[in-house]
C-alpha cells in the first residue's frame, strides 16, 4: 500500500475514512494566484478527504494554504487566484432519507454559475475571521440574514424575519427581536460572531468552513461561541472545517486534524494521533513551539527555525526540509514525498515513515 | 485604598503603583460637551520588583493597555500615584513630573507595541528607527551611535548589514525584532510589552518570547507583560495582575494564581482558555453575558452580574483589593469562603 510508484498512490493513499462517510473530496487541488511579481503557488496538490458530520480541525501558519483552500472548494477564489488543478467532489445527500443523491464535481462548474450559487449558502458556507468586515455594515442584521434565506428557500420576507429571529434564538443571542433591527456596528464582537455564525447556519448547510472564527474574541466569549457551535453540530450533524492555529482551539473541538505547510497536506490524522502520537516534524515542532497552558513547566519553547518561505520561490525536494531537523541530504532535499498510510487513520507525507514519492508534482 | 506593602523591601521594588486612575471624557454634540466618563483606570494598586515579569491580562476593554500606557506617562493619569524606582535618581514621583523631569527619567521606562506593522515609521530605515532615541536624548552619535546600532541588533539577533532596509522588507518577527531594538537601545530598567507577540504566528511567537526572555537575564530588565492569552502569560510571567473593568481583581504569583485562583473571575478565566490536550476536554464554567461597559459598570463589584457565586452584598459594596494569603492579592468579599477551580480541575 506505501510503497506503489504509480499516479495512483495518492488516490489509494490518502483516503483514511471509508467512501461512505465522506462528503468531500479534494484530489491533486492547484490553485495559483497570478500576480504582478510572479505566480504564488498557494496551493501545490492538495489531497484529503472530510468525513461526514465531523469537525475537521486545518491547521498551519500564516500562508499555508488554509484559507485558500476553503475558497477553493467554495469557489471563491478571485482573479488573479485560479484553480489550475485538481477535483473537488461534494457528495450530496438527502437531509430525512440520509441517501446520497448527487457528486458534483465542483472544479467543473462554473464558480458564478446557477449550481454553485444554490450550493453556497444552502449546502456550504462560511464564517469568516473578522465579523466587522464581513458583514455589511449598510444592512441590518435581519437584512442580511433574510437575504440569504429569501435566496434558498421559498419563503416571504414576514417568514423569513421570523425564521430569522428563530436563528438568532438558537445561537443564544439576548434579544433577538431587537438585534435583527440593528447594524453591526451596533453590536459587541461576540454578538457579531453571532449574528455571523446565524448568517451562515441560517440554511442549515451540510458543510461550514470556519476560519478562525475565535481568533478575535477574548477567551470568555471564545468558550460561548466555541460551545455553541459544538452544539449546533451535534444538533443538525453537520460537518466542520476548522480553520485555525491555535492549537487549544483544536484540542477542544475536532475529530481529526489536517495539517497544511506550503499549500500540501503534510498530514492527516484523528485528534488523539496528532497530539499523542504525531508523524510529521512539522507537527511535532508546531507542538512544541507553542506554550501549554497548564502544565506546570517553564521550559523553553522550541521555535521552528526559520520562517515559511514565500510562496514564489520553488523548494526542491520535500517543501519542508530547509527548516527541518530531520532533514535525510540527498533525499529529503531531492523528492518530494507522497503521502502515505501509517496506520489506521493517519496519512503522512515524510520519507521517514515512506519511500514514496510524489507522482503528481507541481510543474 | 492602597494596598499594604511595609513588609517588603523597598529596594526591591522598581515601581508602586497607588489608586491609578485615568478617565477619558465621553464628548458628544456641535461642541463636544463632555457627557460622561469612561473609566478605563479606576483605582489600580500595584507594586512591581526589580527583574521580574508582572503579567497583566484581562479581556478587551479591560483597561490593560490604558493601565500600562498610564504608568509610563504616555497617558496623564486623572488621579493616583506612580513611583518609580531610577536607577540614577532613587524614588521619583510621576505622576505630576513635567516635560523635562519626565525626559530624565523616560530612558529607563520603554514600550514594545503590540503590532509591528503600524508602531514603525515606514519611511525610516532600521538604522534610523534604532538611531532615534540615542540621538533625542543626546546619548550617541557619530561613529559611537553606529556601533550602538550595529550592536543592538545583534542583540535581538539580527543582521547588522540589514541597517538601511525599510520596515516593509522584513516580516512580522523581524520587525517585532527591531520594535524590541528601539525600546533597548537606551538600557532601559522597566520595559511595558503591550501585548508584543499576538500579532505573530504561533512559531515566530516562540522565538520572539525566548529573546524577550534572554534579554532580560542579560540586560537586567524587569516586564510589565500586557496580554490576553493566558497560555503565553503563564509562561513568561512571575506575577499575574487580573485586570477586571479598571480595576484589578487578583494578584499573585504565576503558579498560585493559575492553579488556585481566589476571584471568580480568575476562575473563569482559567476555565475559558482552550487546553491544548484532546484528552482534557472539560467544559468550561459558562460566563453569561458581557463584559461591563467602564462607562455604565454595575453597582458594587464590577463583576457581580456575570458571577455565579454573587449574593446580595455583591450588588452593595464594592470589594478592595486585599491581601488574602501573603502577597495573593484578591478583591472578592468571599475569597477566604470559595473553593475555586484553578486552569486543571
Amino acid at each position: 500500500m506505501t510503497n506503489q510508484t504509480s499516479g495512483s498512490l495518492v488516490e489509494s493513499t490518502v483516503s483514511i475514512f471509508p467512501d461512505e462517510d465522506i462528503i468531500l473530496k479534494v484530489r491533486d487541488l492547484h490553485t495559483y494566484f497570478f500576480t504582478d511579481i510572479g505566480v504564488a503557488r498557494a496551493l501545490n496538490g492538495v489531497n484529503f478527504d472530510i468525513p461526514r458530520g465531523k469537525v475537521m480541525g486545518m491547521v498551519g501558519e500564516s500562508g499555508c494554504g488554509k484559507s485558500v483552500t476553503a475558497l477553493s472548494i467554495l469557489r471563491m477564489v478571485t482573479k488573479p487566484g485560479k484553480i489550475v488543478k485538481g477535483e473537488i467532489t461534494f457528495y450530496k445527500q438527502d437531509r430525512q432519507k440520509k441517501s446520497l443523491v448527487d457528486e458534483i464535481n465542483l472544479t467543473n462548474l462554473e464558480a458564478m454559475g446557477p449550481e454553485m450559487r444554490s450550493l453556497r449558502g444552502a449546502e456550504m458556507s462560511m464564517i469568516f475571521q473578522e465579523p466587522m468586515t464581513s458583514l455589511n455594515p449598510s444592512y441590518t442584521i435581519g437584512d442580511q440574514i433574510m437575504e440569504a434565506i429569501i435566496l434558498h428557500q421559498k419563503v416571504d420576507n414576514v417568514e423569513a424575519e421570523k425564521r430569522a429571529i428563530t436563528i438568532l434564538d438558537g445561537v443564544g443571542m439576548a434579544n433577538p427581536k431587537l438585534v435583527v433591527k440593528r447594524y453591526p456596528h451596533e453590536l459587541s464582537g461576540g454578538m457579531r460572531q453571532r449574528a455571523m455564525i446565524s448568517l451562515a447556519l441560517s440554511c442549515t448547510p451540510s458543510i461550514l468552513f470556519a476560519d478562525e472564527p475565535t481568533t478575535a474574541l477574548d477567551v470568555t466569549t471564545e468558550a460561548q461561541i466555541l460551545d455553541l457551535m459544538r452544539e449546533l453540530q451535534a444538533r443538525i450533524n453537520m460537518t466542520i472545517i476548522f480553520i485555525t492555529h491555535n492549537l487549544g482551539v483544536v484540542a477542544q473541538m475536532c475529530d481529526y486534524v489536517t495539517v497544511m505547510y506550503l499549500g500540501r497536506v503534510v498530514e492527516q490524522a484523528t485528534i488523539d494521533d496528532v497530539f499523542y502520537d504525531p508523524k510529521h516534524p512539522y507537527t511535532s515542532s508546531l507542538l512544541r513551539s507553542i506554550p501549554h497552558v497548564g502544565s506546570h513547566m517553564k521550559e523553553r519553547l522550541q521555535p521552528i527555525r526559520g520562517v515559511v518561505p514565500d510562496p514564489y520561490s520553488k523548494i526542491n525536494g520535500c517543501p519542508f526540509h530547509p527548516r527541518c531537523d530531520q532533514m535525510m541530504p540527498g533525499i529529503c532535499d531531492v523528492k518530494v514525498p507522497g503521502l502515505t498510510g501509517v496506520g489506521k487513520s493517519h496519512t503522512v507525507r515524510c520519507f521517514l515513515f515512506s519511500d514514496a514519492v510524489e507522482v503528481t508534482d507541481a510543474n | 485604598m492602597p494596598i499594604d506593602i511595609s513588609h517588603l523591601n523597598k529596594d526591591d521594588l522598581l515601581l508602586e503603583v497607588n489608586d491609578l486612575k485615568k478617565h477619558f471624557p465621553i464628548r458628544r454634540g456641535t461642541i463636544r460637551r463632555s457627557t460622561g466618563l469612561v473609566k478605563a483606570v479606576d483605582g489600580v494598586n500595584l507594586f512591581v520588583k526589580k527583574g521580574e515579569t508582572l503579567g497583566l491580562v484581562g479581556e478587551s476593554g479591560c483597561g490593560k493597555t490604558t493601565a500600562g500606557r498610564t504608568i509610563i506617562r504616555l497617558l496623564n493619569p486623572t488621579g493616583g500615584e506612580i513611583r518609580f524606582n531610577d536607577p540614577k535618581l532613587g524614588w521619583v514621583n510621576l505622576e505630576n513630573l513635567d516635560r523635562k523631569g519626565l525626559s530624565a527619567v523616560r530612558p529607563h521606562m520603554q514600550i514594545i507595541f503590540q503590532d509591528p506593522f503600524s508602531s514603525l515609521d515606514p519611511r525610516m530605515t532600521v538604522e534610523r528607527i534604532i538611531a532615534e532615541p540615542l540621538v533625542i536624548n543626546n546619548i550617541a552619535r557619530g561613529a559611537e551611535l553606529h556601533d550602538r546600532i550595529t550592536e543592538m541588533m545583534r542583540t535581538v539577533g539580527m543582521r547588522p548589514e540589514f541597517r538601511s532596509r525599510y520596515p516593509h522588507a522584513f516580516s512580522g518577527g523581524q520587525r517585532q525584532r527591531i520594535g524590541i531594538a528601539r525600546a533597548l537601545a537606551l538600557n532601559p530598567k522597566l520595559v511595558i510589552c503591550d501585548e508584543p507577540v499576538s500579532a505573530l504566528d504561533v512559531s515566530i511567537q516562540a522565538q520572539v518570547l525566548n529573546l524577550l526572555e534572554d534579554l532580560q537575564r542579560d540586560l537586567d530588565l524587569t516586564y510589565i507583560f500586557v496580554a490576553h492569552d493566558l497560555s503565553v502569560v503563564e509562561h513568561i510571567s512571575d506575577r499575574v495582575a487580573v485586570m477586571y473593568v479598571g480595576r484589578l481583581v487578583e494578584v499573585a504569583d504565576t503558579e498560585t494564581l493559575y492553579y488556585h485562583p481566589k476571584h471568580p473571575y480568575t476562575e473563569a478565566l482559567m476555565a475559558a482558555v482552550p487546553k491544548p490536550d484532546p484528552r482534557r476536554r472539560d467544559r468550561p464554567i459558562k460566563l453569561p453575558g458581557e463584559v461591563a461597559s467602564p462607562a455604565n459598570p454595575p453597582s458594587g463589584c464590577y463583576f457581580h452580574p456575570r458571577c455565579r457565586y454573587a449574593k446580595d452584598i455583591c450588588s452593595k459594596e464594592t470589594p478592595e483589593l486585599l491581601e488574602v494569603e501573603p502577597l495573593h492579592y484578591s478583591a472578592c468579599h468571599f475569597s477566604t469562603e470559595l473553593k475555586l477551580r484553578g486552569v486543571i480541575g
